[in-house]
């Protein structure tokens, strides 16, 4: 039931399938929808040319986000379902297979032009199992999803001055109900808007859905709509907007929107290293724009330009995070930081690191959270290889809030390491931890990999006494490693080593178990050496608020 | 697959699990899947997230293989790592510092601006150049001066002016850029920085802003109702703070002057070592030659005015020796004195040590074992001999506490000894440190052979030693004792009665005592009793002897002594408030520095006119006495008493007997009287209590009035009241007792309130109903003439309104 984008443009409105599923129909720029391309709009699928690391070709299924013209060229945001986000991007129109095309359902009829689409693509293969799905915890979502996608579709509407707006205001008033639906839709006539709104000369004058949406999100949806009823949509919806304020990951889709479902920065060059961003991250809009965003290496201030790093390196002195060092070992160091005694550093580490976190979420102040950053020593200083953040005071164990290994860094034993690093800490805390929920993709194969190989080498280094079997319960595991029950379960499980055996459980440790663990371990050099971690955690609830 | 039926129990994770090898279990086929009965454990992954392609396959990748295959990774974008540039951009070498880095966390803020100029700018920047200098960081400062200043509203040329310190043609050409750059720049300031939450929440669902702050509403709420408290606590956590400094500071001073105190001893004994002073001969007899007084084995502390003109901070005698003996035993006695250092000077000075140099070192290695790290490094040692007054002294001895703003002065070493018999000393000694009879005044009695010394502050400690005497001399009355002292000795009045001291010399004939007595009075035995009984409180300072010093056998000396007695008196009544007397000996002090003063000026009159007139020894005599009443009634009218007659006395003696007789009560003051009473003025803290002692002396002279002796020497005393009391005027005019001693009291008195009660007190004895004391307080006081008094002056008013009340 989500609502598909029509592809007619400028089409007062559409029907909307479900409130819940209302997304706001794609920005529609009049001129893509209508272009040669094929009335191309944000929420059409097919499929799109990518080529995979294997350098072969592929036709995987895609999703157009987002629409963009430069210089009479059209580009489209495309995501590749059952991919990950990071692999979005913008292609051209040379690679999307317009014979498979599959237009947003319903939009069809109803062609919206808003230019904003919602939150979720609204594919229809996609829409219908999330509707069913629903059950769980799509529910609760689907207003505050129609929610954002009202808000921005208001922004577009305003200044359309398209009488839709009463309409949409009532429909919020209910979600589910049909007519609401519609109502929402119908403010995105505002599609015109867009090139009203178009900031600069970066994007040419039809303004696409891109730049209507990057380029102004600033805008306060609420103060724009404030004599709306968006308003009181919000509170009658009862959905909470803030995200709750522990931790620093978003479970929930409070922040999927649009703007947040596309990257905004293109590059970053960080030292050596230029960076292609994965995801969305909330830098300072106007910088969004740059072709590169540089970053100064040590204390990860943002410049315009190479000349601002410039200037700005011979105003910074730093050669290492702002931080104490409490672990050396040859090259690798870990510096604490705190993020609510060095804020310009954490909040600029927080930045950089949305880039490639998915669920971070950077809504509230980094006052809670210490922040871990290991550093590889050369001649020119303590160069940032990744970090991981962690919550002064868990009340969920929490012992990793987010966790990153820089792109250049990665998938060589790095984010290994800062995970063995934050057991170390919790080794001297004398507490199981666990990383912060959800897990990214990465996340779950690290951490994974990591349980494996240290369960693993507990159990193997067991002897037997006394020509006993050795045993070992779970507890002990979970002392031993600082590892949560719950995840030397789950690992147990995963490596299918529990097993139930003449009425008991046992572990069994089977050949090609032992035999991978043992080439893993080889290759697995970079260890932390916990003498060399100079550690004294602190007792952060005796000191008030952070 | 049978076993698949039946129901695993739940897994345990306290129970411990046995692991089999492969190889072990050759039935591993067996083994039942746990997978039911184990609740699968979630990924921790968002559902649609786990389905993900890459994803998968690289789990199922791991799972079969065991690890990781090139191909099945999860792709990511790339990265690249080849910015030529690096080494330019990033200019110098960062050396690893051997030690851990550790960051202060207000190094982290540097003035440096926030802007940085970019490549435009540098094209303003070289075209500036060309007609004046601007470096880039000047460039950049004003920028970010301007940005910062600027909200949504750019600051004018005006603003900018006064916000850069630039001449005026460079701040238009930047401005002006600025502008122009600023209404260009896409965003908010040239300055990029990450969107602000707005506090009306219209900015709640901004993915632009970012780190918002994390306001919860209750806590505000807590908080505020803390508010009070914590605060409180915070002022009682500063203060003690400051305590904790002040304590600290304190023990600083203290170690230091341990330090100090140790050094000196290595070096005396290293000085005799050289010398070859074994046996402390050199060192005795050096200290002999520098210290005027004894220790004895008994101390018993006197709290009396024993105030001497030399400072206390400057010893007249330093000597290590007698450091070292003040350590161990005087200082420890005196733990009242919050300054240490003073008081040792204090001890150095005038302890002079009998002992032999070993007892000495002995004292010295006892106090460094036990005292050395003590926080008192001068505990008090309870004296071994208390006067039962003393022990029931609520108070106790150390009721005495220095006051800000006065100056303590050492006692007289010259005055301090007094002398002898029984001496373990040497011959030499003998008659420094001998032991006399002695008279306490306030628990008035004899306390058999003591010898006096002047301890921490001033106050007289009496070693008392015993004799086959001691039962006769308990008997003798210390009035039987008076009229001796006061002819023979410089003794002063201890007594009560005014009447008794009168009578004091007639009583001499007491059968019991007679022999001693006789010795006494022949000198043959020297007595002693304390001159000034300004102290003498039950509470703090019983057993004063005014004058320690005055063991001079002579009359003459006897007589100059009581000149020093009366200029003290002066000086007490000066300094002196009877009522804050306890509290307050500093005064004495004070007072005994001007008696000093008149003392050398006055001696020779003085005896001169104790001899010529025994009538003026009489009065003296009483005006101690009228001290002493004033001690036992209330212990600062003795000291006005007896300070007021001194002056007068003197003068009246000499020049005056012309007698300015104070009719009114007022009377006009002699040049000498003025000199004192200015003297007195200068002690700020004394006025007050003089004159409570005044109008205390008032009284004790009306109710004398039946006794013939003490009449006349009340007379002196009674000037002084004059105005209040017609009777006492006709007495006093004779002795011309003082203008002085008047003007004093009016302006010290003014201000005590007892002073004020005592008049009226006085006054109704004195059954003149006429002058109220107030009024004649007012009188006197209108009547000072003196540019001095004006603060006295309206100090008088008050205290007219306070007896009013």
């Amino acid at each position: 039931m989500a609502e598909v984008v029509s592809p007619v443009p400028g089409a007062g409105r559409r029907e909307p399938g479900e409130v819940g599923r209302a997304r706001g129909p794609p920005v529609a720029d009049p001129g893509a929808a209508l272009s040669p391309q094929g009335e191309i709009i944000e929420g059409c699928r097919l499929p799109v040319l990518r080529r995979n690391q294997d350098n072969e070709d592929e036709w995987p299924l895609a999703e157009i986000l987002s629409v963009k013209d430069i210089s009479g060229r059209k580009l489209f945001y495309v995501h590749y379902i059952d991919f990950n986000k990071r692999l979005d991007e913008w292609v051209t129109h040379e690679r999307l297979d317009l014979k498979k095309i599959q237009f947003p359902k319903k939009e069809a009829k109803t062609p919206t032009k808003n230019g904003l689409p919602g939150s979720r693509p609204g594919s229809p293969e996609r829409e219908v199992p999330a509707s069913t799905q629903a059950s769980g915890k799509t529910l609760p979502i689907p207003v505050q999803i129609t929610l954002r996608f009202n808000l921005p579709k208001e922004r577009e509407a305003i200044p359309g001055g398209e009488p839709d707006q009463p309409l949409s205001s009532s429909s919020c008033l209910q979600p589910n109900h049909r007519s609401t639906k519609r109502k929402v839709e119908v403010v995105s006539p505002a599609t015109p808007v867009p090139s009203e709104t178009a900031p600069a000369s970066v994007f040419p004058q039809n303004g696409s859905a891109r730049r209507a949406v990057a380029a102004q999100p600033g805008r306060k949806r609420k103060s724009n709509c404030l004599g709306t009823d968006e308003d009181s949509q919000d509170s009658s919806d009862g959905i909470p907007s803030a995200p709750r304020m522990t931790g620093s990951l978003v479970s929930d889709r409070s922040h999927d929107d649009i703007v947040t479902r596309m990257k905004n920065i293109e590059c970053i060059e960080l030292g050596r290293h230029r960076l292609k961003p994965w995801y969305f991250s909330p830098y300072p809009q106007e910088l969004t724009t740059l072709p590169v965003l540089y970053l100064c290496e040590f204390c990860l201030k943002y410049g315009r330009s190479l000349k601002c790093l410039q200037r700005h390196l011979t105003k910074c002195d730093l050669r290492h995070p702002p931080g104490n060092e409490i672990y050396r070992k040859g090259t690798i160091s870990f510096f604490e930081i705190d993020g609510r005694k060095n804020k310009s550093y954490s909040q600029n580490l927080c930045l950089l690191a949305k880039c490639f976190l998915d669920h971070k979420t950077l809504y509230y102040d980094t006052d809670p959270f210490l922040f871990y950053v290991m550093t590889e020593y050369d001649c020119k200083g303590f160069h940032i290889v990744g970090y991981f953040s962690k919550e002064k005071e868990s009340t969920e164990d929490y012992n990793v809030a987010c966790i990153l290994t820089l792109p250049p860094y990665q998938r060589r034993g790095y984010g290994k390491l800062l995970i063995e690093f934050s057991y170390e800490l919790s080794k001297v805390e004398g507490k199981t931890g666990t990383p912060e929920k959800p897990l990214s993709d990465l996340g779950l194969l690290s951490y994974r990999s990591y349980w494996s190989q240290t369960i693993l080498e507990i159990l193997m280094g067991l002897k037997s006494e006394s020509g006993e079997r050795p045993q070992i319960t779970i507890n002990e595991i979970s002392e031993i490693t600082s590892i949560k029950k719950e995840d030397v379960i789950s690992t147990l499980q995963y490596l299918n080593l529990i097993n139930y055996y003449k009425g008991q459980y046992i572990l069994t440790l089977s050949e090609d178990i032992v035999d991978g663990h043992e080439r893993a371990m080889l290759k697995r050099l970079l260890r932390i050496d916990s003498k060399c971690l100079h550690f004294t955690p602190k007792d952060w609830s005796k000191r008030g608020k952070w | 697959m049978s076993k698949l039926s039946f129901r695993a129990r739940a897994l345990d994770a306290a129970k411990p699990l046995p692991i089999y090898r492969g190889k072990d279990m050759p039935d591993l086929n067996d083994c039942v899947s746990i997978n039911r009965a184990v609740p699968q454990m979630p990924t921790g992954m968002e559902k649609e997230e786990e389905s993900e392609h890459h994803l998968q396959r690289a789990i199922s990748a791991q799972q079969v293989f065991r690890e990781k295959k090139e191909s099945m990774v999860i792709p990511v974008p790339e990265a690249e790592s080849n910015v030529n540039y690096y080494n330019r951009l990033y200019k110098g070498e960062f050396k690893q510092p051997k030690q851990f880095i550790h960051i202060q966390p207000f190094n982290l803020d540097n003035e440096q601006p926030d802007y940085d100029m970019d490549s435009e700018d540098e094209t303003l920047l070289n075209r500036l150049n060309r007609k004046m200098e601007i470096k880039p960081l000047q460039f950049e400062i004003m920028i970010d001066r301007l940005e910062k200043a600027s909200s949504n509203q750019l600051v004018t040329l005006q603003e900018a002016k006064l916000l850069l310190n630039e001449d005026d043609y460079l701040i238009k050409a930047v401005y002006d850029y600025w502008v122009r750059k600023r209404k260009n720049c896409r965003g908010p300031s040239l300055i990029p920085q990450i969107k602000q939450e707005k506090r009306d929440g219209s900015t709640n669902n901004d993915p632009y802003v970012a780190f918002r702050r994390r306001t919860e509403k209750m806590q505000t709420r807590k908080n505020r109702k803390n508010d009070e408290a914590s605060y409180e606590k915070m002022l009682k956590l500063r203060r003690e703070f400051s305590r904790a400094i002040t304590i600290l500071e304190m023990i600083k001073r203290r170690e230091k002057t341990k330090r100090e105190l140790l050094h000196l001893t290595l070096e005396v004994v290293e000085k005799r070592y050289h010398l070859g002073d074994y046996g402390g001969e050199i060192l005795n007899e050096v200290k002999i030659s520098r210290s005027e007084k004894e220790l004895y084995a008994t101390p018993a502390t006197l709290h009396n005015g024993n105030h001497h003109k030399v400072p206390e901070c400057k010893p007249k005698h330093p000597h290590h020796l007698s450091l070292k003996e003040e350590a161990s035993d005087v200082v420890r006695q005196k733990k009242k004195y919050p300054k240490k250092p003073k008081a040792e000077a204090l001890i150095t000075s005038q302890q002079p040590t009998p002992e032999t140099l070993p007892v000495i070192n002995k004292s010295d290695i006892k106090q460094y074992d036990f005292h050395s790290s003590d926080e008192d490094e001068f505990p008090q040692v309870p004296s071994p001999v208390s006067e039962p007054e003393e022990e029931n002294d609520p108070d106790g001895p150390c009721a005495f506490r220095r006051r800000a703003g006065c100056q303590y002065y050492a006692p007289r070493l010259d005055q301090a000894n007094h002398s002898l018999e029984n001496s373990e000393l040497a011959d030499l000694d003998k008659l420094r440190y001998r032991h006399c009879l002695t008279t306490l005044t306030v628990p008035r009695r004899c306390i058999g052979f003591a010898r006096r010394r002047i301890g921490r502050g001033g106050r007289v400690i009496m070693d008392r030693i015993s004799t086959e005497h001691d039962p006769v001399l308990k008997q003798i009355d210390p009035e039987m004792l008076n009229g001796f002292s006061s002819s023979s000795q410089t003794i002063d009045f201890s007594s009560n009665f005014s009447r008794t001291n009168a009578s004091s010399k007639h009583c001499e004939n007491r059968l019991s005592l007679s022999e001693i007595l006789s010795n006494i009075r022949s000198c043959r035995l020297q007595c002693f009793q304390p001159r000034i009984l300004n102290v003498q409180d039950s509470d703090s300072e019983e057993c004063t002897s005014r004058k320690p010093g005055q063991t001079v056998n002579s009359k003459r000396v006897s007589a100059a002594s009581v000149a020093l007695l009366n200029t003290s008196k002066n000086g007490i009544s000066g300094g002196i408030t009877e009522e804050q007397f306890q509290t307050h000996q500093q005064q004495l002090v004070q007072m005994q520095r001007q008696q000093l003063a008149q003392l050398q000026q006055k001696q020779q009159s003085q005896h001169s006119s104790q001899q010529t007139h025994p009538k003026a020894q009489g009065s003296s005599a009483s005006d101690c006495m009228s001290k002493t009443l004033d001690s036992a009634s209330a212990h600062f009218a003795a000291s006005a008493v007896v300070s007021a007659p001194v002056p007068g006395r003197s003068e009246a003696s000499k020049e005056q007997n012309t007698g300015h007789n104070n009719i009114n009560g007022v009377v006009q003051p002699s040049g000498t009287s003025k000199t004192l009473y200015s003297t007195n003025m200068a002690l700020s803290s004394s006025p007050g209590i003089s004159a409570v002692q005044l109008v205390r002396t008032v009284g004790h002279t009306t109710t004398n009035h039946l006794i013939p002796a003490l009449c006349t020497s009340s007379p002196q005393t009674l000037p002084m009241n004059n105005s209040c009391l017609t009777n006492a005027v006709h007495l006093n005019n004779v002795s011309v007792v003082s203008p002085v001693n008047v003007h004093i009291n009016t302006r010290t008195s003014a201000p005590s309130p007892t002073a004020l009660k005592l008049a009226t007190v006085a006054a109704s004895m004195d059954r003149v109903p006429k002058v109220t004391p107030s009024s004649a307080i007012s009188s006197i006081a209108r009547e000072n003439h003196e540019p001095e008094r004006l603060g006295l002056n309206g100090i008088a008013e008050t205290t007219v309104a306070m007896e009013v009340t």
